[in-house]
């Protein structure tokens, strides 16, 4: 590892002078937040709105895919709130999609449950499971991994994954599992449409919530320490070990509710959905969005797929080609993304403990409150 | 005997065929600290200049000869306008890397199509050992292989380039106080890869034939490779390839190849988790 760690060293100067860059920009839109203007309720908002009208504006073709990019915005939350958050790099994201989506594809087709009740549970413990093991054994051990093991890591997880699934007859190999039956709640189906729009938008809205609330918690501004400083977040009496494998479970087990609802969705699974593809279109998906805002994963899959799509009649050569010119020029000019047009780098990380307004010190951060976070 | 001959060679082969792309990746990790994600679009890259030569009727050495120069150069430009921006953050490198890789993939992907054309080998034919029959081109690689791993030795071993590599690598302030322009050197040592890498896919390509997604495949084994047998040193991922290339061509003859394939990734990383500085830890050549 010396050529690593010498990298490391031999840049250990660079980010004090990049903050130090930062800073002033940083400063400006938290003054316009404390001004009273909050930007990112209202693009939630607005995302939120445009999403609840979507099936009514759109064709019923157009809603089938409407309902796959949400889906994808699913399984993008999932990686935004691993790497945008706790500085994971993820590569392999699609695994635990993957994963979820085979095993309840062969719960449908082999054991013919398609209740719902029991599909997304399923999927979201295949998510858990897959993303604990990997996760565990990637992320926790005596020494720390460094980033880059861990994103090689993945990222050969979901190659593996990907080959054994296309070599495994029992999974279908190169095609895949076909035609899945639809999803049931009792005796009724969920057939593509606006139903079905509906219900995974809902679930995409929960589990937003719930990111939301997770990453403004004290575990949520120990992960944005680990993201930005890991060493100093150890100091502090942190397991920075734990708190990353448990975020790792955490989007794993999104990441496999997103997969088990692809799949009934499509109606087939196929070895791509586990492998380098699915992985690093959800890289794009949050990097081209904006990373570590949540709706910034959103956005960006909403736009790069609106935008493929739109553009898949005409010019399906050049779009790919387009992609990778646009994302190498968010990573290099705009490394935070589109939503940082909107949003003010305060705003982002958000606001912790009591504002200047509020009453009661039920928020004020003290290091014991975590203590379930990190035992 | 002969099958076991003609397996071991088969093995050895492809195990050179692995350090070849391994050792334009491991000179780029080891040397400059980051992960070239676009690695193995220049192996695609290679590959295509010399299919490119063929198709407009020169003979397929001239390409082969022709792929390092034009990767490299390419390498050199790009250094100088994207991957010096990344130094300072290994993982932004990577994604960098990453979206240059993607460009040029799809770029060679919409030129060629979705199609896998096929490059002769400029030495065809086979070389009959008794009754064992060998490939001649594949056996031309493994000799190619050994000269240009001895030729990276020595050039950073034995030169005064190499030299100004090894002293940007180790200290890299020390460096450009004694007068050693340490971007030049960076971009040479990053062209030199590239180059490396061109010359990797133009020697494959009548191997594997051509198509957009040859390097996907080297890439992944190449980083397996490198972290296996120890970043920052030049003979560390040497090693590494060796033996990922060695198990991937072997356990096939012994397991299911799909069984194989898969033991591969998780024997590597299980050996790099419990031994993280790899093979041969340590810097220098």
């Amino acid at each position: 590892m010396g050529g690593a760690e010498q990298a490391v060293a031999r840049i250990g100067e660079e980010p004090d002078v990049v903050t130090g860059e930062d800073a002033p920009a940083a400063r400006a839109p938290a003054g316009r937040a404390s001004a009273g203007w909050k930007v990112l309720p209202i693009v939630e908002g607005l995302v939120l709105l445009i999403a609840l009208v979507l099936p009514w504006v759109l064709q019923d073709y157009l809603t089938v895919f409407a309902t796959r990019v949400v889906i994808l915005a699913l399984f993008a939350l999932s990686f935004d709130l691993v790497w945008g958050y706790a500085g994971i790099m993820s590569f392999g994201q699609a695994l635990f999609f993957g994963a979820a989506g085979y095993g309840v594809a062969l719960m449908a087709r082999d054991l013919n449950v398609t209740s719902i009740l029991l599909i997304l549970p399923a999927g979201m413990l295949i998510g858990l499971t897959a993303s604990l093991l990997l996760g565990g054994f990637l992320l926790l051990g005596r020494y720390p991994s460094s980033v880059i093991f861990v994103s090689l890591g993945t990222l050969t997880g979901s190659y593996a994954a990907d080959r054994l699934a296309r070599g495994w007859y029992y999974l279908g190999g190169q095609n895949g599992i076909p035609s899945i039956p639809p999803l049931t709640l009792g005796s009724y189906e969920f057939e593509e449409g606006p139903v079905y729009y509906y219900m995974v938008l809902g679930i995409l809205l929960v589990v937003y919530l719930l990111c939301r609330f997770l990453v403004r918690s004290q575990f949520g501004l120990a992960l944005a320490g680990l993201r930005e400083n890991e060493q100093r977040i150890a100091f502090f009496g942190y397991k920075a070990q734990h708190l990353k494998a448990i975020i790792f479970a955490v989007g794993g087990t999104i990441a496999g509710l997103a997969g088990s609802l692809y799949a009934f969705h499509e109606g087939f699974v196929w070895p791509n959905m586990l492998g380098v593809v699915f992985s690093t279109q959800v890289v794009l998906y949050v990097l081209f969005g904006g990373s570590g805002t949540l709706i910034g994963a959103v956005i960006g899959t909403v736009i790069i797929e609106g935008v493929s799509f739109w553009l898949s009649d005409n010019y399906r050569d050049v779009w790919p080609i387009i992609l990778g010119v646009l994302l190498l020029l968010v990573i290099m000019f705009r490394p935070l993304g589109l939503v940082s047009f909107v949003l003010g780098e305060r705003e982002r990380v958000g606001s912790f403990g009591k504002g200047p307004n509020k009453k009661g010190p039920n928020k004020a951060p003290k290091p014991k409150e975590t203590g379930n976070a990190a035992p | 005997m002969a099958s076991t001959f003609a397996a071991v060679f088969e093995i050895v082969s492809f195990g050179a065929i692995i350090v070849l792309v391994v050792l334009g990746l491991g000179i780029i990790a080891s040397m400059m600290g980051i992960f070239n994600f676009a690695q193995g679009e220049f192996v695609l890259l290679g590959a295509y200049v010399t299919y490119l030569a063929y198709a407009h009727g020169a003979p397929v050495w001239v390409g082969m000869v022709a792929a390092p120069f034009v990767v490299g150069a390419l390498g050199f430009v790009l250094e100088a306008l994207i991957i010096r921006r990344f130094y300072a953050a290994p993982i932004v490198a990577m994604l960098g890397t990453y979206a240059l890789g993607l460009i040029i993939r799809e770029s060679v992907r919409g030129l060629i199509g979705g199609f896998y054309l096929t490059v002769p080998e400029p030495i065809g034919g086979s070389i009959d050992l008794g009754s064992v029959h060998i490939s001649a081109w594949r056996f031309t690689i493994i000799v190619i292989t050994l000269l240009v791993m001895g030729g990276c030795y020595l050039l950073l071993a034995r030169t005064s380039f190499g030299l100004r590599v090894r002293a940007t690598l180790e200290n890299p302030a020390l460096a450009r106080a004694s007068g050693i322009s340490t971007p030049l050197i960076y971009g040479a040592t990053f062209a030199f890869g590239a180059a490396l890498a061109g010359l990797a896919g133009a020697l494959i390509v009548p191997v594997f034939s051509l198509f957009a997604d040859l390097g996907i495949r080297f890439l992944i084994q190449g980083f397996v490779a490198v972290m296996v047998g120890g970043v920052g040193s030049f003979i560390g991922p040497v090693a590494g390839a060796g033996v990922i290339g060695t198990l991937s061509a072997a356990l096939p003859w012994v397991m299911s190849p799909v069984v194989a394939d898969v033991l591969v990734f998780v024997l590597a990383i299980a050996f790099i988790k419990f031994r993280p500085q790899g093979l041969i830890a340590g810097k220098g050549v």
